[in-house]
């Protein structure tokens, strides 16, 4: 008993000291606000993505596009909910009557981030770089326009010509960046136009400026001071940071340090914006989720089956799922597509409709076992395969739930022996031009991740090419109208729901403003200021 | 002993070729298209063609292993498809904050658990050593991911002692590089504040890191320890007056260390490849980390280059432990 004192009046004392740390501690903690650099005030924004590179030519997708359109000016800009896009740095521009030839005529006084005027040269060169390296957003024009048919005719002006008229073309120009040919050009290594250098560094005179890369886990942007549009409120720049876990974003947000999170779980989401000083945003997007049905592989081959299972479905987890954060798609197109209509006939759960049209099919009994795949680690996903499981039951079909990486999912999908019966898919269009959602019935689209449903039908891929080259929206308004009706008829899936984007941030944070256009984790900074 | 160093050095070549050609078959054979993922999700086939054919992912897979081994032989570690940027300057980038990561956990792990192990043994069935078992068997138990996240918590945001993750502060520049090690780096540019910063940062992950190592530690270091104060020759030497101490440390402890030993590379090694999830909660821009997400990304030149420095690293370490063996040790050399 002697021998136990001094250990026990040690642990007393570790224990008091322990107690008297953490209440000083605590109470020492600086106030949680935002991070500064001088005097100029540096928003965090946190996201899961990591950015593989910069170049505009070269690539895209959330966390690229969010810091290039922070870098960049297109000729145009994605604004609002609903999208339209804006005028950027072409003011203004003019058709030709036969709907070819598009003049953009750019702003006055535009510089780079170097000080070089963005010039109608710097357009054209930008341009034709991106057609001719032939990656990131080549597809959204190479077909139509060629190099050598854009033209500067003058400091500020631009002359495109298509090969022929294509409704769409607008619609992609603000994912076209201009860049400065002469500090790319500089910088070219072995004849590959600057790629090796943009990778890391821009040439830009976007909104911010690039001051500081440590690829995967953080870039900082200062605001570039010669912007010729000015900016709304005062930000001395953006810290572009990567954290992975969802939980190490809350726990940022929490402790001050990150100001806006863009890819909390839906389960972190609710702890956040029950907390004093959060703002949340829950909007409906672009995007949309489904399950694509392989059309050419056993039995969803066959339509009664495809309706059988989708109406088996039930769409309320959907919406479960995300805590409520999801609306249920009523087309195949998404809310904010121009010219989308509701459809009358969309599936809903009823069992006896599914039993119906399984009863017409070959297997009336079920009987067979259908694949699902979806992204590994992926919960949501996983849960919508355990509601399948449940809601095939009645009918006698058994699923096989498979999980694979993304890349074997797009290996997978790439040809019509491979791809799965059951494929669940997020798919954001480009554009808000219909032409966007519709072309991913194409068969044009089969073999891309989107394309993995191989659905084939003659009539529809004529009303699609039939659409996309019409100038008129009055022409073109009734034949996507007519477009969505078959696709429902037809189920070349199970259309699901459009997921709310969910972004959280602080409330010194102003100027957020959503656009349904942007992917899941995009941020456009520019009209961003801290209060 | 030069033979011994020459066979062991000679088998790590043989075995490092067969790492690479097993990683390379895996990571090939493996279902994902990286060009159609690389090309982006809107590409056409023509695009995706493109890409193929730049990277020579058309070209047969032995050929594809052959054009790689020469590229590496000639320095060339290749490029990602992903994000373009050439393999060995992740490498030089990622590995670095990994190596820091991983050297300071088992220094810890070490420190901590070597005097553990001993102390449980020479107090052996005391509150204290029970005590220390039970800690070392939660060490093996609690999920490395798990334990992170709750320091992450109480200690980053909870308490606001340690920061919640990164190797040093955001608004930080790390110093020009000399070795890339951020620390070592730190201290040769005369940055002290950017050292106390990135000290601040190493702890809560290398302490995650070093949890299930201490733990194995302490535990093999008890056991052997318990072992070896049964000997004789330790009973001889109580008995001829020399200090209780004096034969722990000098005697017991010199030949409990060698299992330990093994113990410490095997474990070194293990952390290296290991080190991925505690990269993942405390946002470390380790190698771990790099080589998941090269692998998610079907990324071949990425993950074979990521797999040859792990690989070698952990084969080097284990060289120097053997060598370390033989040299405590006479027997394992004169075995050899």
């Amino acid at each position: 008993m002697e021998r136990n004192k001094p250990m026990k009046s040690m642990i007393k004392m570790v224990l008091i000291v322990g107690a008297a740390m953490t209440v000083l501690v605590t109470l020492s903690l600086p106030a949680m606000a935002f991070e500064r650099r001088g005097n100029e005030k540096i928003l965090v924004v946190a996201s899961r993505q990591k950015v593989p590179m910069m170049d505009p030519s070269i690539k895209y997708d959330a966390s690229i596009r969010t810091l290039q359109q922070a870098m960049y000016d297109g000729l145009l800009k994605y604004v609002g909910n609903p999208p339209e896009f804006v005028p950027w740095l072409a003011e203004s521009w003019d058709v030709s009557d036969d709907k070819r030839t598009y003049t953009f005529n750019l702003v006055k006084g535009a510089k780079f981030h170097n000080g070089d005027p963005v010039t109608a040269e710097a357009v054209r060169w930008s341009y034709a770089r991106t057609l001719k390296l032939g990656k990131g957003p080549s597809w959204m024009l190479d077909a139509f326009l060629k190099a050598e048919n854009i033209k500067a005719v003058d400091e500020n002006t631009v002359v495109m010509t298509l090969d022929r008229p294509f409704a769409p073309f607008l619609s992609f120009l603000p994912w076209w960046f201009v860049m400065n040919p002469q500090q790319v050009m500089a910088n070219e290594v072995d004849g590959d136009m600057g790629q090796k250098w943009l990778i890391d560094n821009e040439a830009g005179g976007g909104p911010f400026s690039l001051r500081r890369v440590e690829p995967g886990n953080l870039y900082e942007l200062e605001r570039f001071k010669g912007y010729w549009r000015g900016f709304k409120g005062k930000l001395g720049g953006v810290i572009f940071k990567v954290i992975r876990e969802s939980s190490a974003q809350r726990a940022a947000l929490i402790k001050g340090e990150a100001d806006i999170v863009t890819s909390l779980s839906p389960d972190e989401f609710d702890i956040v914006s029950k907390l004093d000083g959060m703002i949340t945003s829950t909007e409906p997007a672009l995007t949309t989720f489904g399950l694509k049905f392989n059309t050419k592989a056993e039995y969803v081959s066959d339509l009664n089956v495809r309706k059988a299972i989708s109406y088996a479905y039930d769409y309320d987890a959907f919406i479960k799922i995300f805590n409520g954060r999801a609306k249920l798609q009523t087309s195949p197109f998404s809310d904010a597509i121009k010219g989308k209509i509701n459809i009358a006939g969309m599936p809903t759960l009823d069992l006896a409709k599914a039993k119906e049209y399984l009863a017409k099919s070959p297997w009336p009994d079920g009987g067979f076992e259908i694949e699902y795949v979806y992204v590994q680690g992926f919960d949501v996903e996983r849960q919508m395969g355990l509601v399948l499981i449940d809601a095939l039951k009645p009918l006698n079909i058994s699923v096989n739930m498979v999980p694979l990486t993304w890349s074997s999912m797009v290996g997978r999908g790439s040809t019509v022996e491979t791809s799965p019966q059951l494929m669940a898919i997020f798919a954001t269009p480009v554009s808000t031009d219909p032409d966007a959602v519709a072309i991913q019935y194409h068969p044009s689209s089969w073999g891309r991740y989107y394309g993995s449903h191989y659905y084939d039908n003659e009539e529809v891929a004529a009303l699609i090419e039939k659409a996309r080259f019409l100038s008129s929206w009055e022409e073109r308004k009734p034949i996507y109208e007519e477009i969505q009706r078959r696709l429902v008829e037809d189920q070349p899936e199970i259309f699901g729901m459009m997921r709310k984007r969910m972004i959280v941030y602080r409330d010194w944070v102003k100027g957020y403003e959503y656009s349904p256009v942007r992917m899941t984790e995009e941020v456009d900074f520019y009209p961003l200021y801290i209060e | 002993m030069l033979y011994f160093t020459l066979r062991r050095g000679l088998l790590m070549v043989l075995m490092l070729i067969g790492l690479l050609a097993i990683t390379f078959s895996i990571s090939h054979i493996a279902p994902g298209d990286p060009a159609a993922l690389a090309a982006g999700p809107d590409a056409t086939l023509e695009m995706i063609e493109r890409i193929r054919t730049e990277y020579g992912l058309d070209k047969p897979l032995p050929v594809q292993f052959l054009i790689y081994l020469k590229g590496i032989l000639a320095g060339d570690w290749g490029k990602s498809i992903h994000t373009t940027r050439l393999v060995w300057d992740d490498l030089v980038t990622y590995f670095p904050a990994t190596f820091e990561l991983v050297v300071f956990s088992i220094l810890f792990s070490v420190a901590l658990g070597v005097p553990l192990g001993v102390i449980a043994a020479v107090k052996q069935n005391s509150m204290l050593d029970h005590a220390i078992r039970t800690v070392t068997v939660a060490g093996v138990a609690i999920p490395m991911f798990w334990l992170g996240l709750m320091l992450q918590l109480f200690f980053g945001l909870q308490l606001a002692w340690f920061p919640l993750g990164g190797q040093i502060e955001m608004m930080t520049e790390r110093p020009e590089p000399i070795t890339h090690l951020l620390l070592l780096d730190s201290l040769l540019r005369g940055e002290f504040s950017t050292f106390t910063e990135g000290l601040y940062h190493i702890i809560l992950p290398a302490v995650t890191l070093s949890f299930p190592a201490l733990a194995s530690i302490v535990r093999v270091n008890r056991a052997e320890m318990l072992e070896t104060l049964k000997q004789d020759y330790i009973t001889n030497a109580l008995a001829q007056g020399i200090s209780r101490l004096r034969v722990v440390a000098m005697y017991a402890l010199r030949n409990a260390m060698l299992p330990t030993l093994a113990m410490i590379g095997l474990r070194f090694g293990w952390m290296l490849g290991g080190t991925i999830l505690v990269e993942s909660v405390f946002n470390w821009p380790g190698l771990g980390l790099y080589a998941v997400e090269a692998a998610i990304d079907s990324d071949f030149e990425p993950i074979m280059g990521a797999t040859i420095v792990l690989g070698l690293f952990f084969m080097v370490t284990n060289f120097v432990i053997d060598i370390l063996y033989g040299l405590l040790d006479p027997r394992v050399r004169a075995q050899t």
